[in-house]
């Protein structure tokens, strides 16, 4: 015991300036095992810290204190104390520890979700960072029912990432909250992002991703491609359709837009969809086929009676059938009118001209965004071009091939 | 808890704050360890997102309300109706559940200002409020507008949800024409809003990267 209250004089003493920082992190280094042996008995050393002055020893204390198992009873007690160190650190000292972050929250998701928000602020070096920290709020936003919460941190376009773990579960769960709002466009592009990472083994969690990629392509875009990407991981361009057999074959069932056919096969499967938690997503897919046979019609007609559509689309009734067409309207999905007096529907055309103000502006806005993006690409690849690893490998392929078999113009170039 | 800012929104009708404002406060004082949901304000928070048109957040905090709660707290459920009426579509079923309750003074006139009944009111300082989310009943009447090119009195009538008297009293002053043979009207669409005018630097930067593009 004596040990520890030494550690905690030294804590106390070496919190002030950067240089004694550096040497404060080198002793608690060397006390861990100490600490850690102790766990049970250091509650009443924290209390003698102070977590905004003595951020950096107060961590390594608190992450010994609950490498123990604690009692149910003290839990709640716990996570009070983990909350409000969080709130009152110092940002610049806690990075110094950036490996120790390991804050668990125990129950009751709502209570970590504040608290683990400000972490995150503290802790990552910029927005673009992705930290361990990252998954786990999205987790919690989700299981808290916080989605909205959860934007906060997914809006930041991410550019370094630390662990591929994090990224892909980070991807996941962020997948996951869009669908909660029904942005399902954002949510395709997370979701691919997992399915298309580079991996060396196929993951648990890109094979959950790849199925609720699906589903949420066919509810989005109104079709699958099965083709994968040029980019994808070999290991996912092999194994993961073996996985996802009858999200495929859903897909196919879809693009034929038969809904009778689409309903029975849901039916005879909905097991293993539920089985999966998908099929929520499931049932999303099916209503939209409504919609994506009424937008297939806009391709043909000009003008459609709302009888015709109903027949068309199997709806049982024309009324139906103009709820259908009037809710598609209203979220732009098409754009008709409804003429109730002769039961039509006048199928026009996109009404924005793009000569608009705001139309400009985002114009603007999305190649000033490009600029940065292609900007930074070229960092990298530079950095890369530089690597005595990739270097060192390149040579050896070089051996295998003629340097004049390389083309360095590209064929053609896909715009 | 301190529900100051809460109170504050609402008397100075910034109803569109309500929801932020819930959600912030509920995350703070659910990392205290506060046991709140007993005395949350289950109702306002869960208006505040259906005025705000954000039916998904509303739909989550439902979700997440223990049904000890739900069952205490009639006007909670009526609140919640609303949503559920919005999120199926059911046009003129979010006027039923508007006015199928008696709303209590404090959420009263965040109902209203949702479904556009007071949207005229100006605050208790007496200067005026511009009301920033659209009244549900206009939003239906611009819907209106851009789907129909004729639609019949009663269908109008439901959904601004009002009597068909009321409603061709509305409608007709936004220039729309009634058949009284067939009980039609026909929709006049709006002259679309004149060109706004452009930022001649916007358009020299635009010129700008196409330039680079092309050489």
């Amino acid at each position: 015991m004596e040990a520890v209250e030494k550690v905690v004089a030294q804590i106390q003493g070496l919190s002030g300036s950067v240089a004694d920082l550096g040497q404060l992190h080198h002793v608690l280094k060397q006390s861990d095992e100490l600490l850690r042996s102790n766990s049970a008995r250091l509650g009443p050393f924290l209390d003698q810290l102070d977590p905004s002055l003595h951020s950096l020893g107060f961590l390594y204390l608190l992450d010994a204190y609950t490498s123990s198992p604690i009692p149910r009873e003290q839990a709640n007690e716990v996570v009070l104390l983990i909350a409000r160190f969080i709130n009152s650190c110092l940002a610049g000292q806690i990075r110094l520890a950036h490996d120790k972050d390991q804050v668990m929250v125990l129950e009751a998701p709502i209570r970590g979700v504040a608290p683990m928000l400000t972490a995150i602020r503290k802790i990552r070096p910029s927005s673009e960072h992705l930290t361990t920290l990252h998954p786990d709020f999205l987790f919690l936003c989700i299981l808290a029912k916080f989605y909205k919460t959860g934007l906060c941190v997914l809006e930041d376009d991410v550019f370094e990432v630390d662990q591929p773990r994090d990224l892909f579960l980070y991807c996941y769960y962020g997948g996951m909250i869009y669908i909660g709002l029904k942005r399902f466009g954002k949510a395709l592009e997370l979701l691919h992002n997992v399915v298309t990472a580079p991996m060396s083994t196929l993951s648990a969690i890109a094979v959950e991703a790849y199925k609720k990629y699906i589903l949420v392509s066919l509810i989005h875009l109104g079709q699958f491609s099965s083709h994968f990407p040029k980019y994808t991981s070999s290991v996912a361009q092999r194994s993961l359709k073996n996985f996802c057999q009858i999200y495929l074959e859903l897909a196919i069932r879809y693009s034929s837009g038969n809904i009778a056919d689409l309903e029975t096969f849901v039916q005879g499967n909905k097991e293993k969809f539920e089985a999966d938690n998908n099929m929520g997503l499931v049932k999303q897919v099916v209503s939209s086929i409504y919609k994506r046979n009424i937008q297939r019609l806009t391709q043909t007609y000009l003008t459609l009676s709302l009888e015709d559509i109903a027949t068309t689309v199997k709806l049982s009734s024309p009324k139906e059938a103009e709820m259908h067409v009037l809710q598609m309207i209203q979220d732009g999905q098409i754009h008709a009118t409804i003429n109730q007096k002769d039961g039509m529907v006048r199928f026009l055309e996109d009404p924005e001209q793009y000569k608009t103000c705001g139309m400009i502006e985002h114009m603007d806005c999305s190649i000033q965004r490009i600029i940065t993006l292609s900007k930074k690409l070229t960092a990298v690849d530079e950095l890369i071009s530089c690597d005595p690893l990739y270097l060192a490998k390149v040579g050896k392929e070089r051996q295998r091939f003629d340097f004049d078999d390389f083309d360095s113009v590209p064929q053609k170039f896909n715009i | 808890m301190d529900f100051s800012p809460l109170t504050d929104a609402i008397a100075s009708r910034f109803y569109d704050k309500i929801a932020d404002i819930c959600d912030n406060l509920m995350l703070h004082v659910a990392a205290e360890g506060i046991v709140f949901q007993c005395e949350w304000p289950y109702a306002i928070h869960l208006l505040g997102h259906i005025y705000a048109g954000d039916i998904n957040s509303a739909r989550f905090l439902w979700k997440s309300i223990p049904s000890e709660i739900k069952d205490s707290q009639p006007e909670l459920i009526a609140a919640w109706r609303i949503g559920q009426k919005l999120w199926t579509r059911d046009y003129d079923g979010v006027y039923e559940a508007i006015r199928g309750f008696n709303w209590g003074p404090q959420t009263q006139p965040i109902v209203a200002a949702f479904s556009g009944k007071s949207a005229y009111c100006s605050s208790a300082a007496g200067r005026d409020v511009t009301v920033q989310t659209e009244s549900y009943t206009k939003k239906m009447f611009q819907l209106l507008l851009d789907a129909y090119s004729t639609i019949s009195v009663q269908d109008t009538a439901l959904f601004l949800g009002m009597s068909e008297d009321d409603a061709t009293k509305y409608v007709l002053q936004e220039g729309w024409i009634l058949d009284s043979a067939s009980r039609m009207f026909t929709v006049k669409k709006q002259s679309i809003v004149a060109e706004q005018k452009l930022d001649p630097s916007k358009l020299q930067r635009l010129t700008e990267y196409v330039f680079q593009l092309e050489h």
